[in-house]
Parts: structure tokens; sequence; C-alpha cells
């Protein structure tokens, strides 16, 4: 850092106004869900001064700390949500380990293999992704009730790892491009093969990719709502689907709604934290001249 | 027996002809430097040595035998790379071993050549490192090592030193050779430094747009170009042209350009009449009061133990390297001779040299 002491004030001043205004919104909502009705509706608007409550997550999930205690009351309160987390915990974990996998092996072939056709292929794939979602929405709507896939994990897993698949293989494939070719041709001549190139040297150089791809394959997954909405009924709702359940004909319950979100941040945010060690800069650092 | 020959060996990359019908022969054992400049198909004959590119015509022949499809790893051949292409994720020990771990060595064998290559090249301390903790000539090692464990017939190099610095690269240099020395392998090494392949090799080939100029050791290329290219490339500061006539006039045979009249030996005098070029090296030229090339000093570097001076004649420089104790000032007139046996002769049309016995 350098520049006189003025300018690294106002860019110190500067980066926390930035930093203020994109976490700002993520507070108040997560601050609605701990409030009481009075307090979401007054006027001006309190940002620190309420009363805090859990009794929204009372609500949300059943879970009330009464005496100090957690306990989870019976039925898992009014809305029965514990459950909704779960099946989007599911189905976006189930999605991105899908969708990395088949990925990443795709990745690799087009970055190193030519095979007849190879340069149309990135086209190909992406072309998957111009329709818009809600023109598929309903033939898949069809397709599933044939294949018995509406309502159940599987569909929705299938699903979000097909949409997340063109952007996870091009990503994936810009890391692996990113990988000189000098490093495949040395271990050829040392002998391995393209399988033990793969998983001894190449694969291990792009894990940092592989989070990458991994966290955004799975927030999309946590907040994909048309084909969740479409392609299920009762069995399996993710919380996208239900969180307009608390918009009713009797108004919004909006810090049940809060709770729910606020709810929501977390397991993506446990999901994001446990790749991003991975996710290093500097993909073949020492491995050449520089 | 490890010799390396190309017969009529192309390569072409779709279109562009990159190596055209080229035949080398480098016998067992020699250190052969593939000398060049850029974009001249060094790396591309290495590869194809390699395994690593295809021939589109022709052959390529390790140990005698026709080795045109047979997979890299079973060609008998170790290479370090232009890049050195370090393995990241694996630390020094497990770079080296690599490939012993491939060919499923005992572990207490492959422990050996690690600790022997590690000795050979001073990495001991840094087994247990990765690559990015190394510096760029400990990098270089590693690649060396990985190499090295392999005990390979045909060792191929790419310009391994061109990223290091000038007394890092003078170390390598010398540690190579050695390593030469005392592994035997024939050893094949790209490289467009021209002192690094005079100080080096056994055999220098020189390359242009994939084709070979001159193959010869370092002496006969240096003391023999066989053409203006050649004698162009090798030596540092480069040869200094002139253009003109040979003359025979009685007993003496010259060579006369404008302004310019120099005493050439005897056997020249059959070219009598012919348009020349006439090449002199920087370090044959003298200050004499009765020079030949007369002119005015318009620069004057020090390189350490030499100084080079750039003279200007008429409107062409010519740079003569003198001791440090001949210094010159700017602007000084001075007058530099040749020994008549110290000049280089070439035709102007085909650039060729001119050799009569
Ligand atoms: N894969 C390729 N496709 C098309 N042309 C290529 C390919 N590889 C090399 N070439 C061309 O072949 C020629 C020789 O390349 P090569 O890499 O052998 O040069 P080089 O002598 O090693 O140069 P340098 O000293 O810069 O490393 C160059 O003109 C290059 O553009
Ligand atoms: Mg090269």
């Amino acid at each position: 850092m350098h520049g006189t002491k003025f300018a690294r004030t106002i860019r110190f001043i500067a980066a926390w106004l930035l930093v203020g205004l994109f976490f700002f919104p993520i507070y108040y909502w997560t601050s609605v869900a701990f409030r009481n009705g009075r307090d979401i509706f007054s006027r001006p608007p309190k940002i620190f001064d309420f009363e805090p409550t859990i009794a929204n997550f009372n609500a949300v999930f059943g879970i009330s700390f009464e005496g100090g205690v957690p306990q989870i009351t019976p039925g898992g309160g009014n809305f029965y949500m514990a459950p909704r987390l779960w099946d989007s915990i599911v189905i976006g974990v189930g999605s991105t380990l899908i969708a990395v996998a088949i990925a990443t092996l795709a990745a690799y072939a087009l970055s190193r293999m030519r095979f007849k056709g190879s340069h149309h292929f990135v086209g190909w794939v992406l072309s998957t992704r111009m329709l818009p979602p809600v023109a598929v929405a309903v033939p898949m709507f069809f397709i599933y009730r044939q294949f018995n896939l509406l309502d159940t994990y599987t569909g929705m897993i299938i699903i979000h790892a097909i949409m997340n698949l063109p952007l996870a293989v091009l990503l994936m494939k810009s890391f692996f491009d990113d990988v000189p070719n000098e490093i495949d041709e040395s271990a050829t001549i040392d002998g391995a093969s393209r399988w033990t190139i793969f998983r001894r040297i190449v694969l291990p150089m792009a894990k940092g990719g592989i989070a990458a791809t991994a966290v955004l394959c799975f927030i999309f997954s946590w907040t994909e709502f048309l084909f969740a909405l479409t392609l299920t009924q009762t069995d399996v709702r993710t919380v996208p689907v239900v969180s307009t359940t608390f918009v009713t004909s009797v108004g919004t319950a909006w810090g049940n709604m809060a709770a729910l979100g606020a709810a929501a941040i977390l397991p993506a945010f446990i999901f994001v934290l446990a790749v991003q060690k991975h996710l290093v800069r500097g993909l073949t650092m020492g491995s050449l001249k520089q | 027996m490890s010799k390396v020959e190309f017969k009529n060996a192309q390569k072409a990359f779709g279109a562009v002809k990159v190596i055209e019908g080229l035949s080398l022969e480098i016998p067992h054992g020699s250190f052969a430097v593939l000398l060049g400049p850029s974009g001249c198909g060094k790396s591309t004959l290495l590869r194809m040595i390699a395994g690593l590119e295809k021939l589109t015509g022709g052959e390529v022949a390790i140990a005698g035998k026709r080795v045109n499809d047979v997979h890299p790893r079973d060609r008998d051949i170790a290479m370090v790379f232009q890049n050195y292409a370090l393995y990241p994720t694996m630390k020094v020990r497990e770079n080296i071993a690599f490939n012993l771990e491939i060919q499923k060595l005992e572990k207490r064998e492959i422990e050996r050549r690690v600790s022997e290559a590690a000795d050979i090249l001073n990495l001991r301390p840094f087994l247990d490192r990765y690559p990015k903790e190394l510096s760029g000539g400990q990098r270089q090692r590693v690649a060396m090592g990985r190499a090295l464990v392999r005990e390979a017939g045909v060792f191929l190099f790419d310009e391994p030193l061109s990223n290091l610095d000038a007394k890092l690269r003078a170390h390598m240099r010398v540690e190579i050779r050695q390593l030469h020395e005392r592994l035997g392998a024939t050893t094949l090494y790209v490289t467009h430094d021209q002192i690094e392949a005079m100080t080096m090799a056994d055999i220098i080939v020189l390359l242009d747009k994939g084709a070979i100029v001159q193959v010869g050791t370092p002496d006969e290329v240096y003391e023999k170009p066989n053409s203006v290219y050649v004698a162009d490339f090798i030596g540092s500061p480069s040869m200094n042209f002139f253009d003109g006539e040979i003359e025979a006039d009685g007993e003496e045979v010259r060579f006369r350009a404008a302004n310019l009249s120099i005493p050439l030996e005897a056997r020249y005098r059959g070219q009598a009449g012919k348009s020349v070029k006439l090449g002199v090296r920087p370090n044959d030229l003298h200050f004499a009061a009765d020079g030949a090339f007369k002119g005015e000093v318009i620069l004057s570097e020090t390189t350490g133990a030499e100084v080079q001076i750039h003279v200007r004649i008429r409107d062409s420089d010519v740079v003569a390297v003198a001791p440090r104790t001949e210094r010159r000032v700017h602007g000084e007139a001075v007058a530099l001779s040749v020994p008549p046996g110290k000049v280089h002769i070439f035709d102007a049309q085909s650039e060729r040299r001119i050799e009569p016995q």
C-alpha cells in the first residue's frame, strides 16, 4: 500500500462503505427474523434498537429456548419447515456432486483430447442453456410424470445437475486449459497413462477450480425456484418454494419468512466455508519457470 | 548404443511445414546442441524424438531402431522441458520418483535412485519442499533430477537455462556438461544462445527455418562457417561484413571495395573478378597505423577484460574487440588491419563460403 495518508484513508472508507452496502440487506433481513410484528413495521424503521425474540424461529422450525435449553416442540412449529431445509440440502449437495463429477471428466476431455467436432462442442454445451427455463419446465413436467420422477429427490437432483452442467463444464475446462500441456507431456514420457495423469497430477492441480465450480452449482440449486416449483408437490419441497407459503390471503408473514431465509443462509454459508480453503489462486504455482 | 537419427524427417502442422526433409545422425554418447533462432523448429525436432509430435514423413530412429510409432515411455529417453513442467502438487521427492513409481520399481530402489540424483544435483535439502518453494535454479535442477533417475539412453533438454540469471546459467552449463561426462548418455540440447552452444557442444547443429545449415564441432562452425548465415549467427559480437570484389593484380590477390583494399591469400586467385562478401571477426581486427580499415571511433563499450570498439568506416559500422588497455575515445581516427588468413570469403549471391584449396 502506498500513496499519501489522505488517499489511504479515502480508500479505507470507500472499502468499508462498499462492504456495508452489500452487508446491510443481509443484516436487516436477518434482524427482521428476530423481531416481533411491531418492530418490523415501526416507523421510522428500527435498525438496532428492537426487542429480540425467537418467536419466528419457533413458529417456523418449532425451536424454543424456554428455560435457556433449546427444545424442539413436537410437530415442528406451525409451519414445519425444518424438513424443507433438509430437502434443499439433499438436492443441493446431490446435484452439486453429480454436476461437478461429470463436468470435471468432460472438461478434461474437452481440454486435452482432440476428437471429431470437438471445437463445436463448447457451443453445443452452451446452447442447452439458451432456452428460457420456462419453455423447458412444462415439457419436463410431463417427462417427469412419465418416469415417476415428480416429487422425488432423484428428480430434483437430476434436473439441477443438468441445469448446472453446461456452465460447470465451461468453468472446469478453463481451469484445465490453464494447466500447461507440458505437464501432461512430461508425465506421458514418465510413462503415466491418461487416467493416471488425470488423477495424480491434473486433478490435484484443478482442486481450486473444482471448489469454485462446486460453490456455484450449490448456490444455483439452493436458490433455484422454477423447476423446484413445477416438479415437486408435497413430498419434496425446497426452501425457495416454501418461502412463498408465507404470502397468504390474510397478509405476508414477514417475520416468519425472514426466519426461514436467515436459517437458509446458514447451510450455504457452511458449504462455502468448507470449500473456500481450496479456492487458492495460482494453480500452477511452482511448476513453471517465471 | 543410443545414437539418434533423422532420416528425411518431416513435420507439418496442417498446411504449415515446419521441418522439411531433415537428415541427421547424432553418434552415441555425444553432446549435440541444436542451435537456431526462435521459431526455427528446435523444440519440434526434440519433441519428434520424444514422441510428443508425430512425424508427417520420414523416420526417426533411436539406437538404430525406427521409433516413429513407439510410445514416448518406451523410447528410452528423458526430457527436460523448456518451462520445467514440474508437478506442482507433488514434493520434490515425489516429482523425481514419479517415473520410477509408474515403472513399479521396488521402494528401496526408488529411494536409492532419488537420493543418488539428489546428491549429484545438490537437491538433498529440498527433497521435502514443493516446487513453488524453490528458486528458479533449484526448479531447474529438479527437472534435471526427474530426467536423471530414469537412467535413459538419450537426454533431451529444451532450453533449460533460458530464464536463469547469467551467473547461474554459467554455473549450470558446467554442471550439465559434467553430468554428461559422468552419464555418457547421448544428449540433445536445444538453445538459441550461441555461447551455450559453443561452450557445451561436441556437435553443433545449426538450424534455420526447419532445415540444417551446418553441422560441426564448435571449432569448425566458428572457424569455417559455411555461409553468411552461420558466420553471422556464431560468435559475439557478430562478424563484420563488407561487399566487394576479388582482384588479382600480378602477384597480389586483393579484396577491393569502395575505399577499402585488403590483401588476401594466394589461394583466392582463381576467384578473381567475383563479387563476394568478406567477413572479419571482431577479435581478428587489430589496431595498426597502416591498417586498411580507416575510420572514426563512434562508441567504446567495456565488457570487463575487453573493449568493443565501434568504428564508422564511410557508411558502415565495424566492431573490433581489443584488450582493455587499447581504449579509444569517441571521434578518434583509427586504422584497423586483419591478417590475411583470418578473413572469410562468401559468394555474394549464394552467400555460401568460398574455400579454394
Ligand atoms: N502445435 C503447433 N501448431 C502449429 N504450428 C506450430 C505448432 N508448434 C510449433 N509450431 C510452429 O513451428 C515452428 C517451430 O516451432 P518450435 O517451437 O519448434 O520453435 P523453436 O525453434 O523451439 O523456437 P523457440 O526458440 O522460440 O522455442 C514455429 O514457427 C511455430 O509457430
Ligand atoms: Mg522451443
